[in-house]
């Protein structure tokens, strides 16, 4: 080991002088030999989930502050996107599907297999059946004669609710394929990971919902 | 050095590395073809033979190639995949397969983006900047800007989803997969540019694609984000209404000016590595390095107004972000003074990476000083549409950059193709492109002195232009010495990748563990730059331990 001396001498050569390998902090990433520890590809995934939801955030956020912009700039062709009461409906069947979908999570952690697959079966339905009441609701909106093309306030309508619907279906691909393993019995442990990180991101799906909604109820 | 099969869908971080390295070298190429055929068209126009329309789309094509596949590809795309995992001690970066996706996305926005050169109608014509409502009112506003403009945002757009993938991928690798002991300061100062820039990456790329969807919208849907009322393009009123232009700048120089940085930080991480490296010193004050380069990423982040100030700004905004501006000359000094202190006075080794590392701390003080005069709104009004400003980001963005890139070329080749690159030809390549591009760029100062405008076809019409037109053929008659000269770059390149001397483990007697080799021994113990030690070795290795 190096002497108290030249700990000190070393100070100055970029960086914190020599810590005690007994403890490493920092990284922890691969050991010695190069391998990495047991469990770092859930923990990677974890991680990359989260700055995924700082890229959607980022997304949501420049749309929203264009719309700012744009309606400041005199509201006279701001115009008002009257809202479909499907859209609460739809509310309701994102948060039921987030609950199951977060139930099954916590109870394939008790090793019970049969509940999982029939919660996390229950939270897909839901899912999905968001995504088909959003179409309605377009469908509905389009019918009253609200496109994109006719204010500024319908169009970033559509644009919010393509974006998150867009983020929904992209999510749903690993729900489905959960759903699909937990079927055949093909769920090991490696793939709970997929379950946990599709779960994380639906809740971040919710939250955007929420806020367009409230967005387009109170002041669009 | 040890060999990396070639494989066409690799998901091994140096076989990416590669294919990105070729792929920004294909663009760099594509780019200087074409500014060579511009300069040439500029002071010796062939009569009917180039429209004005052709020279922008040329514009366009350049300045899109090479800040999006050039100067955003090479240093993080290729270079980062190839060091960073290795600088921490990990064996790959943290998603191998979404990195070989981001790679073939990217490669497929390349391909969208010389396609809507071919297609129907020609190449835009809006620049690299797209600025509405020239780039949204459709084929009417120009030849190139029916379906080839289309095409240009589409690929912008496949490009934003590329870097946003590799952009996580960089942040989680940092984040999670540092081996045990190597603390967040004790990484490399390139592993912090890497990093940082990858942060940016993702702030800035995630706010230009809602802006490209929002600018389809208005060509293909219908809309008008960015399309005014009682608009008159060609005789005929244009059928949008209430949208703003200024709106799409906004957007845009939110994700342009952190690009800027993007294309410069990993320049400057390495800069400071390899100063260090040659000079045979620790870096002084290596936290002041840190935070200096985090400083610049958060202040890179709030001054996109400069780029506006003559779009017609509120006055105190405009105050606002020529203060900001000016604030980010403190921590590019501090840079600065810290690459000068670490060469000050030392023994250097004098091979060609250090040569165009110190040619990159000359050019980046030239570049940057300019970049002070321009962040003055009033001196800007003046300057902004001529070629005082074309100088200025040569200079700081494409020169200083392409620096950083030649000496990484030269400095990593052994991980990349295990030989070494020829020094003797990298050294005459540097003297003489240093020469060749302070002949191109220091006289276009005096250009833009003269209020030479940018963006025009052909300098010989105009009688104003009389006096700069000697200056101007001085400039193209550089320019083609120097694009003469990057051909020795280019056979250095490609004879040392068959023929070059066999790399020996660690040439370049470097602290970082990239060198370390197989097994990645991944224990760290010491701080990255433990320089000009006494004793029978004047360095240490991050992975070494106390005992010996």
């Amino acid at each position: 080991m190096p002497t108290a001396a030249s700990d000190e001498l070393l100070t100055g050569s970029g960086g914190p002088p020599p810590i005690d390998p007994e403890l490493p902090f920092g990284g922890g990433g691969p050991d010695g030999e190069g391998n990495n520890p047991p469990g770092w590809q859930r923990r990677t995934s974890l991680t990359g989930i989260v700055v995924l939801m700082c890229v959607s955030v980022m997304t949501f956020g420049s749309f929203l502050s264009a719309m700012v912009i744009r309606r400041g700039l005199g509201a006279t062709n701001w115009g008002h996107t009257p809202m479909p009461v499907l859209l609460y409906w739809n509310t309701v069947s994102l948060l039921l599907s987030s609950v199951f979908l977060d139930t099954a999570r916590r109870i394939l952690r008790k090793g019970k297999r049969q509940e999982f697959t029939w919660l996390w079966g229950a939270g897909t339905f839901c899912g999905m059946a968001f995504v088909a009441g959003q179409f309605v609701a377009w469908y509905q909106l389009a019918h009253q004669g609200v496109y994109a093309t006719t204010n500024p306030s319908a169009a970033f309508f559509y644009v919010l609710t393509w974006a998150h619907a867009a983020h929904v279906v992209g999510t749903a691909i690993p729900i489905v394929m959960v759903m699909v393993w937990a079927l055949q019995f093909r769920l090991t442990p490696k793939r709970r990971t997929t379950v946990d990180a599709a779960a994380m991101f639906w809740h971040f799906l919710d939250v955007m919902w929420i806020g367009i909604l409230l967005l387009y109820r109170y002041w669009a | 050095m040890e060999e990396v099969p070639v494989k066409i869908f690799t998901t091994s971080h140096v076989g990416i590395a590669r294919q990105y390295f070729f792929l920004s070298l294909a663009a760099v190429l594509l780019g200087s073809v074409l500014s060579l055929y511009m300069r040439f068209h500029l002071t010796y126009p062939q009569k009917g033979e180039i429209t004005p329309e052709l020279y922008l789309s040329w514009l366009t094509l350049h300045g899109t190639v090479m800040v999006f596949f050039v100067l955003t590809l090479a240093p993080s795309g290729a270079f980062g995949n190839l060091v960073l995992p290795g600088q921490l001690g990990a064996k790959e970066m943290a998603f191998p397969v979404l990195n070989a996706w981001s790679f073939w996305v990217t490669l497929l926005s390349f391909l969208v983006l010389v396609a809507s050169f071919l297609a129907t109608g020609g190449g835009p014509l809006s620049g690299w900047t797209a600025y509405p409502p020239l780039s949204v009112v459709g084929a009417i506003a120009g030849p190139g800007e029916g379906l080839g403009q289309t095409l240009w945002f589409v690929s912008i757009a496949i490009f934003c989803v590329a870097q946003l993938l590799g952009a996580i991928n960089f942040i989680v690798t940092v984040t999670d997969l540092r081996a045990p002991g190597m603390t967040l300061l004790r990484m490399p100062l390139t592993c912090w540019s890497w990093f940082v820039t990858a942060v940016l990456s993702l702030l800035s790329f995630a706010v230009l694609l809602p802006a490209g969807i929002l600018i389809l919208m208005d060509r293909l849907v219908g809309t008008s984000f960015f399309v005014p009322g009682g608009l008159l393009v060609g005789d005929m009123v244009i059928q949008h209404e209430g949208g703003s232009p200024l709106l799409w700048q906004h957007l845009f120089w939110f994700f342009g000016h952190p690009e800027v940085y993007i294309a410069i930080l990993p320049g400057m991480g390495l800069v400071s590595h390899l100063l260090a490296t040659f000079a045979r010193r620790p870096v002084p004050g290596y936290r002041a390095m840190v935070w200096s380069t985090v400083a610049i990423a958060v202040l890179g982040m709030v001054v996109w107004g400069h780029h506006m100030f003559t779009s017609g700004l509120n006055p105190y905004s405009v105050m606002a972000f020529s203060v900001l501006t000016m604030v980010i000359g403190v921590p590019s000094t501090v840079k600065t003074l810290n690459w000068i202190g670490t060469v000050w006075g030392a023994k250097l080794r004098l091979n060609a990476p250090m040569l165009y590392c110190l040619g990159f701390v000359s050019i980046f003080v030239t570049g940057g000083l300019s970049g002070l005069v321009l962040g003055q709104a009033q001196l800007d009004t003046y300057f902004h549409d001529t070629y005082f400003v074309v100088a200025h980001f040569h200079l700081i963005m494409g020169v200083a950059a392409l620096f950083g890139i030649f000496a990484a070329t030269h400095y990593w080749f052994p991980l990349l193709f295990g030989r070494m690159m020829n020094d003797t030809l990298g050294k005459w390549h540097f003297y003489l492109t240093f020469v060749g591009a302070y002949a191109m760029f220091l006289p276009m100062h005096f250009a833009g002195f003269a209020g030479n405008p940018r963006r025009y076809a052909d300098f010989t019409t105009f009688t104003f232009l009389g006096q700069v037109l000697t200056l101007q053929k001085g400039i193209t008659h550089a320019a083609f010495f120097t694009g003469a000269v990057q051909l020795l770059f280019l056979y250095n390149l490609f004879h040392s990748i068959s023929r070059g001397v066999k790399a020996k483990q660690n040439p370049w007697e470097s602290t970082s563990i990239e060198w370390a080799g197989e097994p990645a021994v991944a224990e760290i113990f010491r701080g990255p730059y433990e320089l000009g030690l006494y004793g029978e070795r004047d360095y240490r290795m991050q992975n070494e331990g106390g005992e010996e």
